[in-house]
């Protein structure tokens, strides 16, 4: 018996080192003809003269719908990028985008087994470069970067080089548009009430308890709504991309900056959560919860969210782009009608935001062939799609959904042109040959599709005013544009820059356990499971371990 | 007949077992796990100095022993209960419907849990109804750890009574009949005859389980669990989850994983020792 066991378990030992053998071979020689024929072709939108694969790891949004059978892995963009430019998109796995696609992510790079080429945030971009498992992408960027890819990350001064290492370009990172919070209210209650928008956190304070006092929203209307289970209660300078659903708004109007590393009177970094404004806006949030204005089951919720498609809430915080999350509200209550204020200010009138980062970023394998089909893919993505496009997807705006490794792309002044062209399209003052079609083809589209949704009067956003059935493909990408778009750059908003952008070295190890101890401990103040002098514990402990450590490294970065 | 045990223990439990050394080195899982740097006890300093390391064991050991000692009682008391209850038909109905939840994943049970103790669930409904005001169960890390340990009972203890069903129909009936004629009460019948014929069973169930002592449930608290109630919620294995594939702290939640593991395997070895002394229940 034992002597059969052995025989079989050193065959299997002979099977697997026999495999491995056969895989390295093939890989060698295959790298070797894709040299050659690299060469041959250097049109950075031209098409592959072979059909080449590129596997990669995808999030998905479980509820959108395609059209017809489309899936994920095989729909009218990938179909067009096979046709058109012989790439073959095949799916390694796919998750669920958010929680579900950072494991998986982070389950392949421990695994190293990681698919050719992934969308990966920036804990796991380090470890891969830390890992080595992640191509150079100097040279193909060099020779196949599209003249507008480079553009666009000129505009965006000192993106490139935050991925660059030892002089080799490891990742294509997003580019950020700009962002801030502004407050979201529900202006048909507003005006059933007779009152006004907010400017200041008292005026905030009021309306939220109107609505509920009135009920607006049922017999449990919420005040303010915000961060569900995992969210954050503001954006913080890892993760600073978006501030939808959280909190950011009302530490900004005390001056506060969680999150983020500022300077303090002497010119000297000092973390943002661990200063007596943050202390304020906490005590502040602990009377308000007190009073029930803030969502009672606040980061206890699977989903802030729910709570406004349901229509039991009338007022949270959100970037410009929040309409795009507000579809189904609408479409549940057609009367909804949310309209975005920038603010609430401080005492002294500034309305203040923290400067957002990009957080995405696009890798390749170093073991994939073909780096050169991935630059080639962004570049498809952020250029002018061409004829065959329009052919092939007609008037339908793609998403992330159907494009492979889709990560936001643009220049810097992107957002604020797309809003004022088709302002100015729609008051008459800009024909529509005149946008520039080259370098803003969304803002084309726009202006192309706005009047099939956009009743007269033309420059009042009021949800009356729309017509969604006009071309629901366009709605909304036009009112979140139009509605949120315009009332952002039309803010003075002060900016206030985190001076660290990345995890220094003390923070690689000890950072995590520092923001759960902030997270736990924040949370716990705002729902009055902890007294207030929790914070002075908070920021005794945070200094022990190793936030001091960490202050000093963040200050010789300056 | 041993050969199938022992190539599932190769595979999946000798050979895994190599993967131990990541609490002692700088994994890079780059250039795999045996050329990554050696650190040396650096993981298991760290470990010592937070704060979570000592929390996470107190939560473990408190919720594992609760639910320990609420599952040996629960299913007993249940058991001998519906064991004096004659009308067949009621006790087969009333045993298939309570061993109906242990075959539920907790993913489904902790999201049923979560709507009826949420602010507006039919909980607080209650509560209010007879003028308590409502609770926010799963935001207090006071009455975090019952939620868990009462779920846990409530899932398993129809499951867990069949055993004690099997062992209190096979005490045999001519005892209870010489009892009777005797004339013992009904409750002297269960102190005297049906308690001492299931206490060898109960016993074995009770060591036996000590062995597990520090599993006290991945599942279960993952999918109940949110920041407010780390304090008395966190678990060794969520916070294992969290560091190492999360966090991507590898080493780190290496080395905890290995304290659980060296404590677990001492506990084991306890466990049989009082199993082997006091239920004379052997493996080799």
């Amino acid at each position: 018996m034992k002597k059969r066991l052995f025989t079989f378990l050193s065959l299997l030992l002979v099977i697997a080192s026999l495999s491995a053998c056969v895989g390295k071979d093939t890989s060698s020689t295959e790298s070797k003809e894709s040299k050659n024929t690299s060469e041959e072709n250097i049109d950075p939108l031209g098409s592959f003269s072979e059909p080449v694969e590129i596997s990669i790891g995808r999030g998905i949004d479980p509820n959108y719908k395609f059209d017809g059978e489309d899936t994920p892995e095989n729909n009218v963009y990938t179909r067009w990028l096979e046709d058109q430019y012989n790439i073959v998109t095949k799916h390694e796995w796919e998750a669920t985008a958010g929680e579900d696609y950072e494991q998986k992510v982070s389950l392949s790079i421990a695994s190293n087994d990681i698919p050719d080429a992934m969308v990966v945030n920036e804990t796991q971009l380090k470890q891969m470069i830390k890992a080595g498992q992640l191509a150079d992408l100097t040279d193909v960027y060099d020779k196949y970067g599209a003249e507008r890819l480079k553009d666009i990350y000129d505009s965006n001064p000192g993106l490139l080089d935050n991925v660059t290492y030892d002089g080799k370009l490891y990742a294509l990172p997003e580019t950020t548009l700009p962002s801030a919070p502004l407050t979201w209210i529900r202006q048909d209650w507003l005006d059933e009430l007779g009152l006004e928008a907010p400017k200041t956190l008292e005026d905030l304070e009021k309306i939220a308890q109107a609505f509920i006092d009135n009920k607006m929203g049922g017999e449990n209307t919420l005040g303010i709504v915000g961060t569900s289970q995992g969210g954050a209660l503001s954006s913080t300078f890892l993760t600073s991309g978006d501030h939808f659903l959280n909190f950011s708004s009302l530490f900004f109007a005390n001056n506060a900056y969680p999150g983020i590393w500022v300077k303090d009177k002497d010119g000297k970094a000092v973390y943002g959560s661990t200063t007596p404004e943050t202390k304020k806006t906490l005590e502040m949030m602990r009377e308000w919860y007190a009073k029930g204005i803030l969502d009672q089951e606040m980061a206890l919720r699977k989903s802030a969210q729910e709570v406004l498609v349901s229509g039991k809430a009338g007022i949270f915080f959100g970037p410009w782009w929040s309409p795009y999350n507000l579809e189904d509200s609408i479409k549940n209550d057609p009367k909804a009608n949310w309209r975005p204020y920038a603010g609430p200010t401080d005492s002294s009138g500034k309305i203040n935001s923290n400067e957002t980062t990009g957080s995405t970023y696009i890798v390749v394998s170093k073991d994939y062939e073909h780096p050169e089909a991935v630059i080639k893919m962004t570049n498809i993505h952020v250029s002018e799609k061409d004829a065959s496009y329009e052919e092939v997807v007609a008037d339908k705006q793609m998403t992330s959904q159907e494009i492979p490794l889709f990560m936001v792309m643009g220049h810097g002044d992107q957002l604020e042109y797309a809003v004022t062209s088709t302002q100015k399209h729609l008051a008459g003052e800009l024909k529509l040959e005149d946008i520039d079609k080259v370098n803003y083809g969304f803002a084309y589209d726009l202006a192309e599709h706005v009047k099939n949704v956009k009743k007269e009067p033309y420059d009042d956003y009021n949800i009356q005013y729309w017509d969604r059935a006009g071309d629901e493909a366009f709605f909304t990408h036009l009112y979140a544009h139009l509605n949120g778009g315009s009332a952002f750059i039309n803010a003075d908003i002060n900016y206030v820059r985190s001076i660290a952008t990345a995890k220094t070295k003390t923070m690689e190890l000890k950072w995590n356990n520092l923001k759960k101890l902030e997270d736990e401990t924040f949370l716990k103040i705002i729902m009055g499971n902890a007294p207030i002098s929790d914070f002075d514990k908070f920021v005794e402990k945070w200094n022990e371990q190793g936030g001091e450590q960490i202050t000093k490294e963040v200050n010789e970065l300056k | 007949m041993l050969l199938p045990g022992i190539i599932w223990l190769f595979f999946f439990n000798l050979l895994p077992m190599y993967g131990i050394l990541m609490a002692f080195k700088d994994f890079n899982p780059g250039i795999g796990l045996w050329k990554s740097e050696w650190i040396g006890l650096e993981n298991f300093k760290y470990m010592f100095e937070l704060d979570d390391s000592k929390q996470i064991f107190r939560n473990t050991i408190v919720i594992a022993l609760l639910k320990m000692i609420g599952n040996l009682v629960v299913p007993l008391v249940f058991a001998l209960m519906l064991n004096e209850v004659k009308n067949r038909f009621f006790t087969r109905s009333v045993q298939t419907i309570v061993y109906l939840p242990h075959f539920l994943s907790w993913v489904i049970i902790a999201g049923i849990m979560l709507d009826m103790f949420s602010i507006s669930g039919p909980v607080n409904q209650l509560l209010t109804a007879i003028g308590i005001k409502p609770i926010m169960f799963f935001a207090d890390a006071g009455i975090f750890p019952a939620l868990v340990v009462g779920s846990d009972i409530w899932k398993e203890f129809g499951f867990a009574a069949i055993i004690y069903f099997a062992a209190l129909t096979s005490i045999s009936p001519e005892l209870y009949e010489a009892a009777a004629i005797d004339g013992a009460s009904q409750f002297r019948r269960l102190i005297s005859i049906t308690l001492p014929s299931i206490l060898p069973v109960a016993v074995l169930l009770g060591t036996l389980s000590m062995g597990n002592i520090l599993n006290a449930g991945f599942d279960q608290i993952f999918n109940l669990y949110n920041p407010l109630v780390y304090s008395t919620g966190d678990i060794i294995d969520t916070w294992v989850y969290r560091a190492g594939l999360i966090d991507m702290q590898y080493g780190l939640a290496t080395a905890v994983g290995l304290l659980k593991s060296i404590v677990g395997f001492i506990l084991i070895a306890f466990s049989y020792g009082l199993a082997y002394r006091f239920a004379n229940y052997r493996i080799f």
